[in-house]
């Protein structure tokens, strides 16, 4: 037994050295640099010096209530939407069922610089198709990148359109999995399609429910891309500017190792919190 | 009241039709099962009773009336499935209660129902456990306690006790028949198995690919069975059949020759047709209708290969020739393997087939 684990560690050393020196050292040495004043050479220790300033910094309780907004409205819509989504895909009714299913998945496969080079264009000021439909049905033009609540709008679209189809694949699952004779027994209880959605299916997806969720919040929480490739870098000024573009702009355009560690770990630290204040809510009834 | 009435009916799946003009009436308050091989389309049948199929031609009613068209929860039926179909979040309370409380039924006449379900099914302890912390009997009984609580006409049972050990089965199969006493409704049942069918029921239903072969009390089907299926299907273990030829006929006997057991001949009283002499034929005798020779009206000597011991009988596996005999004998130590004897066939207690497996009598 013992030389059996013996020899099994020795394969998967090469694994475990790339772990640690990409994974586990980046997150102690972040966490280190988290604490130094990374401007002066050479860097010293100076616990105050980034997490004081991130605790007065408007930049960062902008771009935090930016992330956060976007968290509290897209995650929740684009879940409800998953749900819908996937209750089409499992419907008995539905012709061309794998076609579907893959134009849901698409959009997780299409390269972000290309979507939102796409997104650009289509809701461009004078020549994006959705300015056009918007006219087209009597309704105003909207100037989606230089206002900011439009702005926040494009943004969270985008993110959901393109998280939904993935999301609704893995509550397709979920709902593969509840037992036909279930609904049966309910439909000889008299009890309607609707009622059997709520009483039944949503309780049962519960676990897939809260994974999604997990899942999507983690993501929200680091969301980089589509504030930076759509509404360019945050725009109109910060206006869309997220935790992780915050990060990105003090970290690589700064230099300014320090504070965009401190950064990270609020993300993190956020993450976890809202996830287990999120578990916690849907837990099991004893 | 609640008779069931099956007229016709025919079920398709697209152009596949797997039940071919099924006729069956049901009186009030009967226990009917339903019993043949897997695929033989008992399940179909009863999930249009049930209304959880359409019915593709022909007419079910239910006490009188026609309910082909008549929503699943409207025809006054409750049933319980293989699988239990529990709802797995909530309590057994919440399970029971789920489909009153839904339709907005008073509390307390819901209370009352639920109460009653879990004294007559002694599952007040479980109340408040969810299935998974249930064992496969106390589930069934959750199952059955979640139909009795809809006081419904008709119950209706597939093979609800096919996931259960063999020991709880014979427990369960008690507690249904206690049940149909105590409530006196009409229940279908379906199985495959012949023991639960011939203990449960009033009457018995045997299908086969989707025909009725023949619908009769227990005893009745084991006595009298319309043909080779039903014979080999009712009684365990399985009837015997005897390759046979007939030699001659007289006006009130056909006298045929077991071609297998070196050319033994048996006179078999007939009342209705004649085979015409030279024809193949099948005989049955059941395994408990072997006497000792010399006793019944025609010896045939076998060679056992196997005998199995219950305790209460013996059952000594034969190979005579191509066939295989199985013969029931009175708890002997004596026989084993390798024994030579004789047994002896009655006249009236065999029975006689054509080839197709149509009864000669
Ligand atoms: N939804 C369906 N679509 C197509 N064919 C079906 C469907 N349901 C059942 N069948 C077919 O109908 C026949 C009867 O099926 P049914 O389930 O009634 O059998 P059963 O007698 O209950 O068998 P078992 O003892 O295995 O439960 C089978 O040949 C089966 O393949
Ligand atoms: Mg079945």
């Amino acid at each position: 037994m013992r030389t059996q684990n013996a020899t099994a560690y020795r394969f998967l050393t090469p694994y475990l050295l790339i772990f640690a020196v990409f994974w586990i050292w980046p997150i102690i040495s972040s966490f280190l640099i988290s604490f130094q004043a990374t401007r002066t050479v050479p860097w010293r220790f100076a616990p105050a010096f980034n997490w004081g300033r991130l605790i007065g910094d408007p930049a960062f309780y902008n771009a935090l209530k930016n992330t956060l907004l976007i968290l509290v409205i897209q995650v929740p819509v684009m879940i409800a939407l998953a749900i819908v989504m996937a209750v089409l895909l499992n419907s008995p009714l539905l012709k061309a069922r794998g076609l579907y299913r893959f134009a849901f998945f698409a959009p997780v496969v299409v390269g972000e610089v290309a979507y939102s080079a796409v997104f650009r264009l289509m809701f461009s000021l004078d020549f994006g198709i959705v300015n056009k439909l918007l006219n087209s049905i009597g309704l105003p033009k909207v100037d989606w990148f230089s206002n900011v609540t439009p702005a926040m709008a494009l943004i969270m679209i985008a993110v959901t359109w393109r998280w939904a189809g993935y999301n609704a694949i893995i509550i397709l699952a979920g709902l593969q999995s509840i037992p036909e004779d279930v609904y049966e027994a309910a439909t000889l209880d008299r009890v309607s399609k609707v009622k059997q959605f709520f009483h039944i299916t949503l309780p049962l997806l519960k676990p897939v429910i809260v994974f999604c969720a997990v899942l999507s919040i983690i993501g929200t929480m680091q969301l980089f891309t589509e504030p930076f490739l759509i509404t360019e870098r945050g725009g109109p000024g910060g206006g869309t500017e997220t935790l992780g573009l915050l990060l990105y702009r003090q970290g690589f355009r700064s230099l300014n190792f320090g504070y965009a560690s401190a950064v990270a770990y609020t993300m993190a630290g956020l993450a976890i919190a809202i996830t287990l204040v999120q578990l916690w809510l849907m837990r099991e009834p004893k | 009241m609640a008779a069931v009435t099956l007229t016709n009916v025919v079920k398709r799946f697209g152009n596949f039709e797997v039940v071919h003009g099924a006729n069956i009436d049901i009186a009030d308050g009967e226990f009917v099962v339903f019993v043949g091989p897997s695929g033989c389309g008992k399940s179909t049948l009863l999930r249009m009773v049930a209304g959880l199929e359409d019915i593709s031609g022909g007419d079910i009613a239910i006490g009188g009336k026609v309910v082909n068209d008549v929503e699943p929860a409207d025809r006054g039926i409750a049933m319980v499935f293989q699988s239990y179909a529990l709802y797995p979040h909530m309590t057994v309370e919440q399970n029971l209660s789920f489909g009153l409380r839904m339709n907005g039924n008073p509390r307390a006449d819901t209370e009352r129902r639920v109460k009653r379900a879990a004294e007559i099914l002694r599952i007040d302890e479980l109340m408040q456990r969810r299935p998974k912390q249930l064992s496969g009997g106390q589930r069934q009984r959750v199952a059955i306690g979640r139909a009795i609580v809809r006081e419904p006409q008709v119950f209706l049972f597939d093979e609800p006790l096919s996931n259960l050990d063999a020991e709880l089965r014979v427990q369960m199969r008690v507690e249904i028949s206690r049940l149909h006493k105590e409530l006196g409704v009409t229940m279908i049942y379906v199985t495959h198995d012949q023991t639960e069918a011939m203990t449960l029921a009033d009457r018995i239903v045997v299908l086969k690919a989707g025909n009725v072969e023949q619908i009769g009390a227990p005893l009745d089907l084991y006595d009298d069975p319309a043909n080779r299926f039903v014979a080999g299907f009712i009684g365990s273990p399985k009837m015997n059949f005897l390759s046979a030829k007939v030699v001659d006929t007289s006006n009130s006997a056909a006298i045929i020759e077991l071609v297998n057991h070196g050319g033994a001949r048996l006179s078999k009283p007939l009342r209705d047709a004649f085979p015409a002499i030279g024809a193949e034929i099948v005989l049955g005798v059941r395994p408990e209708h072997f006497f000792e020779a010399g006793e019944g009206d025609c010896d045939i000597p076998i060679k056992a290969d196997v005998a199995e011991h219950l305790g209460s009988v013996s059952y000594v596996y034969a190979n005579a020739g191509p066939e295989e005999l199985i013969v029931e004998r009175e708890a002997s130590r004596q026989r084993a393997g390798g024994d030579h004897f004789t047994v002896s066939i009655k006249a009236e207690r065999s029975l006689l087939f054509d080839k197709s497996g149509a009864r000669i009598r």
